[in-house]
């Protein structure tokens, strides 16, 4: 209640016909002085922080606790949540927050719709988290801080991605986004001094817009194909290769096998022969007859058809008679 | 008695009042000018705290010190190049000059309408003199020559200030002072973002294309390589094995050579008698004459 309201009529009609004048002014003054008591304390909550203005001139801060000041026209206190972390957010809404939170992102494309360096479109989404650090400023010096801030978080926003392709803020190029942001929104809350820090700029989804999803789809895709191919012809060469490695050097090998072969058999000969020779060296003539002889020892008995020709045995020629005896 | 009381009841409200009327306080927001019937009256009054003046004579206008807002109409402008956008735009301005500012405009909301005037008409100067990327970038790709980079004169932030200051010196006068000035959302029209989609849509068509057929030429490469290694190894495998063959044969007729050179005669002989014994086999017929050296005892030894 504030006296300054209370007037005189008022109070004529608030004060029961049966009491006496001077118990009524008696009333009055206990209940004005009812509300300056009141007005003479105040308490701030452990968050927050209250700034003590006198006729409307800052004058001090009070901090969490029990505070005093003198009553209501001259000294106004207004409470900032110094401590509390604040959230924007941009081209979405926490629908309802818990362990799973719930986010919509209806109806906000206006603000998440914006043009990327190579003059195509993302959808960006985005949240920024802010204290206040200087109440006095917060107070005083911007209209409107929570608008202003949510107009420099869209101006800077697209500042940045307006920098990039549309590439590098969907891939590799987002936490680069965010930390850019961040660095030029604090700049910018300077500048306008705000009174406000920038704690953290939070990257949510940055996605195509819905229409060309597809084709990012398809790129991926694509991506994944021409690896499948790679992996296949570098199989195709594992499965090959190798193998064949193998096989020329078992050729090598029986290549050389052969070469051992041939050699030991040309010296085995070499010496059969050389041994034979010396024996024939000491007895030529019989040693030849002899395996001459020997030889023949051999063949003959598996020659079936033999033919004895005498040239003292004149007309039993032709005693051949080709063909009956000579089996096919 | 009743009487009395009424009067000094009003008494104390004609006092309250003239007393109220004599003070008036300023916030660390405000700033002040008193009036004396519509004329202003000293300088404006800019100090928080507790202000006098003359009650009922002298008026009080409160004017705003802080950073202010102002926000443009989302509008359809040209760029340059033809390509028809939505800009939406935002300034900050405060009232530099209160006394200024009271006798041109009065109060916010008719600065708003001429802010609305200037700004706006400096806006679409701006974009219409310009390419639309000059208005998405602020500066220039660190890659350039890339195809797809395209690279700006001026930029963003230079358009931003060339705006600030056009409008700046039209606002002088107003007891405006306009500190910052932003495009905040810059997006195609309709009709133009179905084209770029259109656009986007293509260039990943092509991208994928390009993702595919690297795969191929890629495979198709790994593909050549296995054929010419597989080539490498079996004619090497060949050649190494000739040569080990060769070596060999050549090797191995050395050897028989020194052994046979020895007799050749006696080699012919022994030779001969060996191949024989692989010549004839049962289907043979062998005719022998009597005047052999085998059967020559057939007829009797003489």
């Amino acid at each position: 209640m504030d006296p300054q309201n209370l007037n005189a009529a008022e109070l004529r009609r608030l004060i029961p016909s049966g009491l006496q004048w001077r118990s009524g002014v008696i009333l009055v003054v206990a209940l004005f002085l009812a509300v300056i008591l009141w007005n003479l304390w105040f308490t701030v909550e452990p968050e927050e922080v209250g700034v003590v203005f006198r006729f409307g001139r800052y004058v001090r801060e009070a901090p969490p606790g029990l505070n005093f000041k003198l009553p209501d026209p001259v000294e106004s206190v207004i409470k900032v949540p110094v401590q509390r972390q604040l959230k924007e957010e941009f081209g979405y809404r926490t629908q309802l927050a818990g362990v799973q939170t719930r986010y919509t992102s209806n109806n906000f494309q206006n603000e998440s719709l914006m043009l990327t360096g190579d003059l195509n479109v993302a959808v960006v989404e985005w949240s920024s988290q802010y204290r206040i650090n200087d109440p006095y400023k917060y107070l005083v010096k911007v209209r409107d801080v929570r608008t202003t801030f949510r107009e420099m978080n869209e101006a800077i926003m697209r500042e940045v991605v307006g920098d990039r392709t549309v590439n590098d803020i969907l891939t590799v190029g987002r936490q680069e986004v965010a930390d850019e942001v961040k660095t030029r929104l604090q700049a910018l809350c300077e500048q306008y001094d705000t009174g406000i820090t920038v704690d953290q700029v939070v990257l949510q989804d940055v996605n195509p817009p819905d229409p060309v999803k597809p084709s990012f789809n398809e790129v991926n895709q694509a991506q994944q194909e021409r690896e499948k191919m790679i992996n296949q012809a570098k199989a195709e060469y594992n499965r090959i290769i190798p193998k064949a490695r193998g096989q020329a050097l078992q050729a090598i090998q029986q290549a050389e096998g052969y070469a051992m072969d041939r050699i030991n058999r040309a010296k085995g000969d070499a010496k059969f022969f050389e041994f034979i020779l010396e024996a024939y060296k000491r007895a030529p003539k019989v040693t030849k007859r002899r395996i001459y002889l020997e030889t023949i020892d051999t063949i003959y008995p598996e020659i079936k058809h033999k033919v004895i020709v005498d040239d003292k045995v004149k007309g039993v020629l032709p005693l051949l008679s080709l063909g009956s005896e000579v089996k096919p | 008695m009743k009487y009395i009381s009424t009067i000094v009841a009003i008494g104390i409200i004609i006092a309250l009042s003239v007393v109220g009327g004599a003070f008036f306080i300023v916030d660390e927001t405000q700033q002040v000018i008193v009036t004396q019937f519509g004329k202003p009256v000293g300088k404006p009054i800019t100090t928080p705290g507790l202000h006098m003046k003359v009650p009922f004579i002298q008026n009080t206008n409160f004017f705003d010190k802080r950073f202010l807002a102002w926000d443009g109409d989302p509008n359809q402008i040209p760029t340059k190049d033809k390509r028809f956008i939505w800009v939406d735009t935002y300034a900050r301005w405060r009232i530099a000059d209160s006394l200024l500012f009271f006798q041109r405009l009065r109060d916010e909301r008719r600065a708003h309408s001429r802010l609305d005037d200037i700004l706006d008409g400096e806006t679409r100067n701006a974009i219409a003199k310009h390419l639309l990327i000059e208005l998405v970038r602020s500066a220039n790709p660190e890659e350039q020559g890339k195809p797809g980079t395209l690279t700006i004169k001026f930029g963003r932030e230079k358009l931003e200030q060339e705006v600030l200051k056009a409008a700046s010196s039209r606002v002088m006068d107003l007891g405006i002072e306009i500190l910052d000035f932003r495009f905040k959302r810059i997006n195609y029209v309709e009709e133009v973002r179905k084209e770029v989609y259109a656009r986007m849509i293509s260039e990943r068509k092509r991208i994928a294309e390009e993702y595919r057929s690297e795969g191929a030429g890629e495979s198709a490469r790994i593909s050549g390589e296995k054929d010419r290694e597989l080539k490498t190894i079996t004619s090497e495998a060949y050649r190494k094995t000739q040569e080990i063959r060769g070596k060999a044969n050549s090797q191995a007729a050395d050897i028989y050579a020194t052994a046979y050179n020895k007799d050749p005669e006696f080699y012919q002989f022994t030779r001969t008698m060996e191949s024989f014994t692989k010549i004839m086999d049962d289907n043979t017929t062998l005719v022998m004459s009597t005047d052999g050296d085998l059967l020559k005892y057939l007829e009797g030894v003489k």
